[in-house]
């Protein structure tokens, strides 16, 4: 069993309070994934469970052991850091055989497992260089296989891929997901690339001043955000937020209400463009930005807030011309003054 | 899975964990220390305090007795010895020789060698070899070059028809080659800190000068000499307290002589305590000493606090 | 007729090599002059100068070896030194690596009591601890000239210039260690330590010169013969009237020095950046 529980955890470095009490439970080989803009605590979080931070308040327990007071190495836990962290002093096969020679591990029993990973990582022919020998994209597979070596029950990834470039992340990510299905391990992942969030999580706890503000698949992060954080922190460009007042009335003639709404939340990619006059916002091309795949549409609209809309289809609007837009109901969000999601009101829509 | 290490860490784990972490931290942390603090109370704190309260006794050789004298010795010292205020005398003669030449040599020095041309090398090495020297042995050689007529340094003066004067026997002229020897062996590690700055200073600073038209005296005058003004003032400090601390190099060339001429606090305070055994006198010595380099500490920190403001 | 860059440049360069050559002189001189006197009869010494002895006297080489035992006293040094260094290294690291990375009650107030170390001179305390090891037992032993400088002023600057140096690792390299299971001790001496091999170079350069040139305590702490120091044994080649046997005590000098200046001039650039190091410390 190793599940995590973390009760109420708070941190303070000082006087000033990091994590806000975090109540959360994750499950035996789930992929955990905390997200959050930078400063949130998301890293804190994830160093409060590895041991490296200690815990000013709270419990943390792995399966059913409490951990606070245990340290790192006996937590049955292993990290992989954002540096890598890989001795400079050391060889690959040194530095993944570290841990184990630390613990003791008989010497054949530490080879095969050195071995072992290096075939599963592709880094047999590497094992007697120096860090400093390899490319970014080798050093993170050092470091994973570091990782894997010492059979840990939880495995931590502190924002592994951020020191890669844009395609070797990409190769990165996808083996990341597929160690995962190997191992079954559970995982937790800190990053702040809501893409990376997206396709690696069973799970996504999104994190903002220390305190947990939804956490949930991908799925339903995406499609019932909790509220307007969420909501804008998850998708990419992020969802255009209109003042409800100004859509009432269109939104009436469709027998739509908004309630108590405040603010109605459309995320670009579900807006199309129709006819002037047609769908229920109407408002003029200013900006088209061609991406190849799509154009990214900048819309002012009447009440003068402006939209972006990825517009996919033939047709493209020009510059200046007077276009209607469109979208499902069962795509519009709906928040209160709080920016909290009111969720029955869409439902009854 | 089940031969995974954490199993049966887990296992042991289980027992409630006697510290929390930080404790243990802070724990770990004064054993690392300890050596040092002991080493440090022992021999050095200790004695710190131990040498106010000797500067305020009387130390009897014979009865091996020390009885309270308040601050008799430091009378002694400022108003009723007339040997102290030669000694101060002989000490900032020594200090204010000693650390205008050593410092401006370096200087020259390091400006002259902080740029790479052919035999930057040799030189530095040639400069830096008597600070790696025993001041024991250089002091020996010294002393053997500077001998009234058979000595070669008067030698080679005669060559050029000077008529080198007894350098070692006339109090004056002795205070000035232990002035120069000492300047001699010391200022290689003043070169390598100046060097060290220079070489930190942007290339840009001077290229920009120097297309304004500056020449290279108004270029080191302002661009050069204010940027190494924190180097100067650090160099300033140890060289001052080194040249007070300076004890070997007199004790081997003069000896303190010859007429007291380059008696020097430190070989004082040797000579009180170990030689006369004035255990009390000599520890009073000893505070003034300290409150001497102490003040320059201050004067220094002061100086680069406005320095940094 | 005007002259090119080239050209003033060649002229300018040349005018600075000469004066830095006229400049070194007394610089060279003293070594070169040592190392022909050690080789000169007594009475040579005091004759015509010359750079090259006329006769070539080995004899005051064996001479040196009679008049005290300067091969014991010469060990002594050699041993204190490196058993300093060694100390100095073990103990300035442990205490250098807390400070750096550890947090605990009093490190503060630890730092400001070891920096106001760093300025005192050995010379104030030098009476209490004459009576303290005295009263220890250990007068005419090597202990002090172990102790003092081991745990003096010299010990503290190791430890800031360790402690300096161990800021600059990266912190996650020792996470990294405390992840795959170290003690702190174990981070310390597998992490830490290989990682700052130039710190550790440094500090045994100069502890090891510190120690092999020490002077002052010697000479009050130690009184028999054979357990004299190379500086102490130097000082210490006289005749009966107590005037210098220059010929026996340049030789012996010789001996001491030129060891040094060999090994100075090898690694010359990684002692004088050693110094450096230390010097922007202190």
């Amino acid at each position: 069993m190793t599940s995590l529980r973390l009760q109420n955890l708070k941190k303070r470095f000082g006087s000033t309070e990091v994590i806000r009490g975090v109540d959360l439970a994750i499950e035996d080989g789930e992929f955990v994934v905390f997200v959050g803009p930078s400063g949130c605590g998301k890293s804190t979080l994830l160093r409060m469970i590895s041991g490296l931070e200690d815990i000013t308040e709270g419990e943390l327990y792995i399966g059913d052991r409490l951990i606070n007071d245990v340290q790192a190495a006996q937590r049955g836990v292993a990290m992989v850091f954002q540096s890598y962290a890989l001795y400079p002093h050391l060889t690959v096969k040194q530095n993944m055989g570290f841990g184990l020679k630390v613990r003791k591990v008989p010497a054949e029993e530490a080879e095969r497992r050195v071995m072992e990973a290096a075939a599963s990582l592709k880094l047999e022919a590497l094992l007697h260089r120096y860090p400093r020998e390899l490319s970014g994209g080798q050093r993170q597979r050092v470091a994973i296989g570091r990782a894997i070596v010492g059979h840990p029950q939880v495995f931590l990834f502190d924002e592994p891929l951020s020191n890669l470039d844009a395609e070797l992340r990409v190769h990165m990510r996808a083996e990341i997901a597929a160690l995962h299905k190997k191992l079954g391990n559970t995982m937790v992942y800190v990053t702040h690339d809501q893409i990376e969030a997206m396709t690696l999580a069973d799970k996504i706890v999104v994190l903002r001043d220390g305190v947990i503000e939804q956490v949930g698949t991908p799925r339903e992060l995406y499609e019932r955000p909790d509220n307007l954080f969420v909501a804008q922190f998850i998708g990419s460009p992020r969802m255009n937020v209109l003042l409800a007042a100004s859509v009432e009335r269109q939104l009436a003639t469709r027998g739509l209400k908004i309630g108590s709404a405040h603010g109605i939340g459309m995320r670009p990619e579900h807006l199309s463009v129709v006819d002037a006059g047609a769908g229920i916002l109407r408002g003029t091309v200013m900006i088209s930005e061609y991406t190849g795949a799509a154009t990214l549409l900048h819309i002012e609209l009447e009440s003068g807030e402006t939209v972006l809309v990825i517009h996919n289809g033939q047709n493209t609007p020009r510059i200046d011309d007077a276009i209607g837009l469109a979208i499902d109901p069962e795509n519009l969000h709906f928040f209160d003054g709080k920016g909290e999601a009111i969720r029955p009101l869409q439902r009854a829509a | 899975m089940a031969d995974t290490l954490t199993n049966h860490v887990s296992a042991r784990g289980l027992r409630a964990p006697r510290f929390s972490l930080r404790q243990r931290e802070a724990i770990e942390a004064w054993l690392f220390v300890s050596p040092t603090v002991v080493g440090f109370l022992l021999f050095f704190l200790g004695p710190l305090v131990a040498v106010v309260y000797f500067s305020l006794t009387e130390w009897n050789l014979l009865t091996q007795q020390s009885t309270f004298v308040g601050i008799d010795n430091y009378v002694d010292a400022l108003s009723r010895n007339p040997d102290f205020w030669h000694v101060l005398r002989n000490s900032f003669v020594f200090a204010l020789g000693l650390v205008p030449l050593n410092m401006s040599l370096a200087l020259m020095l390091a400006l002259a060698l902080s740029r790479p041309f052919r035999g930057v090398v040799f030189f530095r090495t040639i400069f830096f070899a008597p600070v790696v020297t025993s001041a024991v042995a250089w002091a020996i050689v010294w002393k053997f070059l500077l001998q009234g007529e058979a000595g070669a340094v008067n030698q080679l003066l005669a060559v050029v028809g000077i008529d080198g004067p007894n350098w070692l026997r006339e109090p004056d002229w002795a205070m000035v080659a232990v002035i120069v020897t000492r300047v001699i062996k010391m200022v290689g590690l003043n070169m390598i800190l100046y060097i060290a700055a220079l070489q930190a200073i942007p290339r840009d600073y001077e290229a920009a000068a120097r297309l304004e038209g500056a020449s290279n005296w108004q270029i080191f005058r302002m661009v050069i000499w204010p940027l190494l003004a924190p180097t100067t003032l650090v160099i300033f400090v140890i060289t001052m307290i080194g040249s007070f601390k300076v004890f070997d190099h007199i004790y081997l060339m003069t000896g303190g002589g010859p007429e007291n001429g380059t008696l020097v606090l430190a070989f004082y305070i040797y000579e009180q305590g170990f030689k006369f055994f004035n255990v009390g006198y000599a520890s009073a010595l000893a505070m003034i000493m300290f409150v001497i380099v102490l003040a320059l500490t201050v004067v220094q920190m002061i100086l680069r606090r406005r320095d940094m403001q | 007729m005007t002259l090119t860059t080239r050209q003033t440049r060649l002229i300018s360069r040349t005018c600075l090599t000469l004066a830095l050559l006229v400049v070194a002189v007394p610089f060279v001189f003293p070594f070169l002059w040592m190392v022909s006197s050690g080789f000169k009869s007594a009475t040579e010494i005091f004759g015509q100068p010359s750079l090259i002895p006329r006769v070539w006297r080995w004899q005051n080489y064996i001479e040196v070896f009679e008049y005290q035992p300067f091969a014991r006293q010469y060990f002594n040094s050699l041993y204190i030194a490196v058993t300093v260094t060694v100390l100095t290294l073990v103990i300035s690291s442990l205490a250098g690596y807390a400070l750096a990375r550890m947090r605990f009650a009093g490190a503060g107030l630890l730092m400001l009591f070891l920096l106001s170390a760093l300025m005192v001179p050995e010379e104030v305390t030098i009476i209490p601890n004459f009576f303290l090891i005295r009263w220890m037992g250990l007068m005419d032993t090597h202990a002090p000239l172990i102790l003092l400088p081991v745990f003096g002023s010299h010990g503290v600057m190791a430890t800031f210039l360790m402690r300096q140096y161990f800021l600059a690792i990266p912190k996650e390299l020792e996470e990294a260690g405390k992840m795959d299971g170290l003690s702190r001790f174990g981070i310390w001496w597998r992490v830490a330590l290989p990682m700052s091999r130039p710190a550790l170079a440094a500090v045994s350069i100069i502890t090891f010169l510190f120690s092999w040139n020490l002077f002052l305590e010697p000479l009050v702490f130690i009184s028999s013969l054979e357990r004299f120091t190379l500086p102490l044994a130097l000082s210490n080649f006289t005749d009966s009237y107590g005037l210098p046997l220059w010929h026996l005590q340049l030789a012996a000098t010789s001996l001491a020095v030129v060891p040094i200046l060999i090994v100075y001039l090898i690694a010359q650039r990684q002692i004088i950046e050693s110094f450096a190091l230390s010097g922007v410390k202190g």
